[in-house]
């Protein structure tokens, strides 16, 4: 009987050692490990040379408008003139207007609206388009449209939609005996119209992520879960939800950053107003830097944003990682 | 494996590496290395850089004339260029400061008041002498020069004007039964008889990238004989004047005399409401009826109004050409700007401005003289023509965080929105404006 254990002689025979041996006694095992530390040692300092110019690159186009731009955060200069350090100053000012946590608020709602709104109009057309129904591939393309035509195109037509009192959608809700709505003059509506134009806009990318998923989800675990007697309802939450899980959580991601960056959605529309009821957190920071020409406190919102979606999207990626160990 | 295999490999490695960290620091450096302003493969040239005041025949008209000069001496030649108003100031700062951007340029109307304070303007004062000299200087409309002239020198020279002014709709005041205001008492009055026929009796706006509302505000301010400023410069936003105008504004918003949606106009959605017959009396530009499309007569310029205490006033947004410090040759950038004074001329007699000249011998021109609106405008809005610096008189480089600032913004639509009383509002504003104004 071999005093070897099966866990260590399975771990021996993983390393390519003879059981109860030394794989060709102590000499060759070292030089054989020298060698692979020689090897090993070559092969990191090729992989150091091969990576050096695109680290190279990536400092210089990433890296040194992020340090800039942090120079800029801590100074009370201009775009052209740095101006005199002032430390966590701009950081501060920011952190106690008012007007910061009014666009934060803003921010996090149209995030939220944008995501989960977009993603659930994206994941129904997507089941939708998976069943056979006339004309689905037109219907694909023309249900893209929304996410291909550019945002100063689109903005424009949704002005034209809302804009005045004679527009066509006021007039049809005056038509129906539910009054004038002014779309882009009142706080509350604003704020509505903006978001459902964010998810108007952002469907079409949910969509095409949820039906790459859904393509790759094999039908038979449908018939077998309809054999077991499942519900459409259970298969859709037992099955179908998990199974694109990742997939979502991705996309969530990624529609997230497109949301807190969303600049032109917003602007075009009605330029964060009115009284600010529609300005986000980079609209106000474009606002600083631009129109008030406070460099400072603009980046210093970018940083405070940066670090936010830093946060959430560590988050979310745990998430993926948590679905993928699943 | 061979030595010289081994060798052979470890220099082709060696080469690739070498190979791609040239071709990366070929940009890198070529990013790196200063550039040099105006210079070109074929010598020193004067960059020109315009932005697109009117339609693209305006550009052409503009390049054609730039490229067509012919520089005497060892002046250079002068080359031409379009800048987007798209993040202008971004693209002005960034080429300023890379040293690749103009030697001279039009541009935002406080642009050559925010370059000067961070020492990159050329002062004009030669440009003045020239003109002085070639007889443009007297040609000038009166007050049109002296808001450029500060402590240090003229910070750039005027070369149009573009001016807020009440417009009106012949045909909606006959249907309304309403005479054209005077002063602010039948304004009041006339836009409640407009208002009967559903119509605005003050058309304004301030939705996306409308600055006419904001305008608007302080036009009645100035109108009333007040101003964002004292006449030495210091912000009074408080004053008893600029209290009075902004209550009477919120009594034109509570009567539905302001369009309760104006709020979120575009320029466009102005502009089409005026095209529509919606607005009967309101703030418009000199060029107006050419703009929305209707030069039948009955949209027209109409008469200044007075204020409450006899005041008449409007407000002026002189546009300016630039010159900077980075030039191949400071002389050639004064030579190009006198020459490009004595052609503005073609521009206005070619029909491809909108805004007023600020020559007298152009509005003389057949060309502008035959457009009654032009007339009107020049006759009897110029002479009483304010600027935003009011009640000072000098421009400077905080008005380009008034102008465009959300101070002012957020105050217009708290005002078109009636969502304050005047003294919060005004109070608002001027808490905000100053937290942006450089001291």
């Amino acid at each position: 009987m071999s005093s070897t254990t099966a866990p260590s002689g399975l771990a021996r025979a993983r390393r390519g050692l003879a059981p109860g041996g030394s794989g060709g006694g102590p000499r060759k095992l070292n030089e054989g490990l020298n060698r692979k530390s020689k090897l090993s040692g070559q092969t990191s300092r090729t992989f150091f040379w091969l990576l050096l110019p695109s680290v190279v690159l990536l400092v210089l186009i990433h890296g040194y408008p992020l340090v800039y731009a942090g120079v800029q955060a801590t100074h009370d200069g201009s775009l052209i003139d740095t101006g005199n350090f002032v430390g966590v100053d701009n950081f501060a000012t920011v952190l106690s207007s008012p007007a910061f946590w009014k666009a934060a608020q803003f921010t996090l709602w149209f995030t939220i609206v944008g995501v989960f709104g977009s993603w659930a109009v994206g994941l129904g057309l997507a089941l939708l388009l998976r069943t056979k129904i006339p004309a689905g591939s037109t219907f694909k393309v023309l249900l893209l449209l929304p996410w291909v035509v550019p945002i100063v195109v689109s903005s424009t037509a949704w002005n034209w939609l809302v804009a005045t009192p004679d527009s066509l959608i006021p007039a049809l809700f005056r038509n129906l005996g539910l009054g004038t709505p002014l779309f882009l003059a009142d706080p509350n509506l604003a704020a509505v119209l903006v978001m459902v134009f964010k998810v108007w806009v952002s469907f079409p990318f949910m969509m095409m992520m949820t039906s790459a998923a859904l393509a790759s989800v094999d039908t038979t675990v449908y018939e077998a879960a309809s054999m077991d007697g499942a519900t459409k309802w259970q298969q859709f939450t037992q099955i179908t939800l998990p199974m694109i899980a990742r997939s979502t959580y991705i996309s969530w991601i990624l529609m997230t950053i497109f949301c807190v960056n969303d600049f032109p959605t917003i602007y075009l529309l009605n330029g964060g107003g009115p009284v600010d009821a529609t300005t986000s957190l980079v609209v106000l920071a474009y606002r600083k830097v631009f129109q008030d020409f406070q460099t400072g406190p603009g980046v210093a919102i970018a940083f405070l944003m940066t670090l936010t979606l830093v946060v959430v999207s560590v988050f979310l990626y745990r998430q993926i990682r948590k679905s993928s160990v699943e | 494996m061979n030595v010289q295999s081994e060798a052979s490999r470890n220099f082709s490695r060696r080469g690739f590496l070498g190979l791609a960290a040239a071709a990366a620091a070929v940009p890198a450096l070529a990013a790196c290395g200063g550039g040099s302003a105006s210079k070109s493969s074929g010598g020193d040239v004067i960059k020109f850089w315009d932005m697109p005041w009117a339609t693209t025949a305006y550009n052409d008209a503009a390049k054609k004339i730039t490229e067509s000069y012919a520089p005497t001496g060892s002046n250079a030649k002068a080359s031409y260029q379009i800048i987007q108003w798209n993040n202008f100031y971004q693209t002005f700062s960034s080429a300023i400061a890379s040293k690749t951007g103009p030697a001279v340029s039009t541009g935002g109307g406080f642009q050559a008041f925010q370059f000067e304070q961070q020492g990159q303007i050329a002062y004009a004062d030669k440009v003045i002498e020239a003109l002085k000299k070639n007889g443009q200087y007297d040609d000038f409309l009166p007050g049109v020069l002296e808001p450029f002239k500060s402590d240090k020198g003229y910070v750039a020279v005027p070369w149009q004007l573009d001016m807020r002014v009440f417009w009106y709709r012949k045909s909606l005041f006959d249907k309304a039964g309403a005479a054209l205001p005077t002063d602010w008492a039948s304004l009041l009055e006339a836009g409640k008889a407009l208002k009967k026929i559903g119509a605005v009796g003050f058309g304004t706006g301030s939705g996306a990238g409308n600055n006419f509302g904001n305008h608007s505000m302080i036009m009645m301010m100035v109108n009333n004989g007040g101003g964002v400023f004292t006449k030495d410069g210091q912000l009074d936003l408080l004053n008893d004047r600029n209290v009075e105008a902004v209550e009477f504004l919120l009594e034109l918003q509570s009567n539905g005399i302001i369009d309760p949606a104006a709020v979120g106009y575009t320029t466009d959605n102005m502009s089409a409401q005026w095209k529509d017959k919606k607005i009967g009396y309101g703030v418009f530009q000199a060029g107006a009826a050419e703009r929305i499309g209707d030069t039948s007569g009955d949209f027209a310029v109409a008469s200044p109004i007075a204020g409450p205490h006899g005041d008449k006033a409007t407000l002026v947004f002189p546009n300016n050409i630039m010159m900077y410090k980075n030039t191949p040759s400071q002389d050639s950038s004064e030579a190009f700007l006198v020459y490009y004074m004595g052609q503005l001329k073609q521009l206005w007699q070619q029909k491809l401005m909108a805004a007023l000249p600020v020559f007298k011998s152009i509005t003389e021109l057949p060309e502008f003289a035959s457009n009654a609106n032009n007339v009107k405008i020049v006759k009897e809005w110029q002479p009483i023509a304010k600027t935003f610096a009011s009640q000072g008189s000098t421009l400077n480089a905080n008005l380009a965080a008034l102008d465009g600032g959300q101070a002012l913004n957020q105050f217009t639509q708290t005002i078109l929105t009636g969502k304050a009383d005047a003294k919060t509002a005004l109070t608002t504003f001027q808490s905000g404006l100053q937290s942006v104004l450089k001291k």
